[in-house]
């Protein structure tokens, strides 16, 4: 798996730098920037945006490297989306996540979780957009709107052990559906975007749970305002509701509140110095994650990303 | 954990915002825009917007992407045009009299492309008037649901 998702990141490159010669043409930070799940929109949160400077009758790619990093935790991505004639965004995206503190795990049962154990997880989605046009129909309220599938496999290591005991599948698919709409007299751009998942921290720690958990998905809602300071210059705020499949399971087995899992926040500010660049800088709240080896902290601290995009 | 009701309702809430004017707007067409107050001053009232529109054309027609479609204009010709244009769509005492954009652009080849390329190249003068970013975007509000018009090519 991990070969084949190299060779078709290098082919998407490729096919990406090849196609890209010819001049695209969308407004500045018309195309979002890019989400930690690869598909273009605000930070943590997909929007109806189609990525990259392609638009209609184009074909453009972006790529982006990201850092997120709070108390207990840090997490690298990358990834690389392909936008065709502004209409369908093909992306792919891969995390490294630092889940050290899980060593403490040990200490519950004998998982053989191994020290400085990294979880990754390879993301690899479509998007594609239904009606609407975000930026230039100015004088209605119709939205951009477009469905998103986001397919994802985990590779926890020797994390693996305490997927098994929670009952967690280590592959799983979110589907959802964004309405992104720039108010462009008022310089405001907001974004609903309503999630059908199971994944347990975006998938990271999983997909479900056993019982008493739960198992079956859940609509989750995810909500993005943004309002322009200047032509590429952006400052907003998210908030991204989550699923909380694991804490009755934890809960049974007498930890508690050790396996909780709390909504996403953060608030952001996204320039784009050049057409083909941008860099978002965002102050995070991820809530607890695990607190039950993380001393209950909410998991506070920054994310920076930058993306190139022609 | 499903999502309380609480959420649910907002986001119902929310998805009602969004879906009732769209109704609205699609069942009926959309209406000329009001001009936004003191539009029409933040652009310097007609001699403003002259300037602006001089400006405009001069970089519009050497620009690579989009100077091909104005070869064959009258540069004064059109700055006039835009000028009377600009004015009266802001709210000033003009009145366009050119042709409407769908027959003013119906023998030429306007993909997306260009319609952004123009709207670029008009932030860019306005930026070189000093007009601020939220007079701009309230001008441009007015303008861009033009596309469905002077887009020839979808």
């Amino acid at each position: 798996m991990k070969h084949r998702l190299h060779c078709t990141l290098l082919a998407a490159l490729a096919m990406g730098a090849g196609l890209a010669q010819a001049d695209t043409g969308k407004l500045l930070l018309t195309g979002g920037v890019s989400s930690i799940g690869g598909a273009a929109g605000g930070g943590l949160t997909p929007w109806a945006v189609i990525g990259t400077n392609a638009t209609a009758g184009e074909v453009g790619f972006s790529g982006y490297a990201t850092r997120a990093a709070t108390q207990d935790f840090s997490l690298n991505g990358y990834g690389v989306a392909v936008g065709l004639h502004d209409r369908v965004e093909l992306s792919l995206a891969r995390q490294d996540f630092d889940a050290s503190p899980a060593l403490a795990l040990n200490g519950i049962a004998p998982f053989g979780v191994e020290p400085g154990q990294h979880i990754q997880m390879d993301v690899v989605g479509i998007k594609v957009k239904v009606a609407g046009d975000a930026v230039l129909d100015a004088d209605s309220w119709m939205p951009q709107i477009a469905v998103g599938l986001e397919h994802k496999r985990t590779r926890p290591g020797s994390i693996g052990s305490v997927l098994d005991f929670l009952g967690t599948q280590t592959s799983g698919t979110d589907v959802y559906v964004s309405a992104t709409k720039l108010l462009l007299a008022q310089s405001l751009l907001v974004n609903g975007t309503l999630r059908y998942t199971n994944a347990n921290q975006n998938g990271l720690l999983g997909f479900g749970s056993a019982a008493p958990g739960k198992n079956s998905r859940s609509l989750q809602p995810e909500f993005s305002i943004a309002y322009l300071l200047s032509k590429n210059l952006a400052v907003g705020a998210e908030y991204r509701f989550k699923p909380n499949n694991l804490q009755a399971l934890g809960a049974a087995a007498g930890l508690g509140a050790a396996l909780r899992e709390d909504d996403w926040k953060d608030i952001f500010i996204a320039w784009a110095p050049t057409k083909n660049m941008s860099l978002t800088l965002a102050y995070v709240d991820l809530g607890r994650i695990v607190p039950g080896i993380t001393n209950n902290r909410r998991q506070t601290g920054y994310y920076l990303s930058a993306q190139v995009a022609f | 954990m499903t999502i309380s009701r609480n959420t649910l309702t907002a986001f119902s809430l929310a998805a009602a915002c969004w879906w009732t004017p769209a109704a609205l707007a699609q069942a009926a067409p959309a209406t000329p825009m009001v001009a936004p107050a003191g539009l029409y001053q933040a652009l310097g009232e007609k001699p403003g917007i002259a300037r602006l529109m001089d400006d405009f054309v001069n970089r519009v027609v050497v620009d690579p992407r989009i100077g091909g479609h104005f070869k064959d204009a009258k540069p004064q010709a059109l700055k006039d045009s835009l000028t009377d244009q600009i004015c009266q769509l802001s709210g000033g005492p003009c009145k366009y009299e050119g042709a409407d954009m769908k027959s003013a652009h119906a023998d030429m080849d306007i993909h997306k492309g260009h319609f952004n390329a123009l709207v670029e190249v008009l932030q860019s003068a306005m930026d070189a008037q000093g007009i601020p970013f939220t007079q701009q975007n309230r001008l441009l509000a007015l303008l861009a649901p033009m596309h469905r018009d002077v887009i020839t090519i979808r």
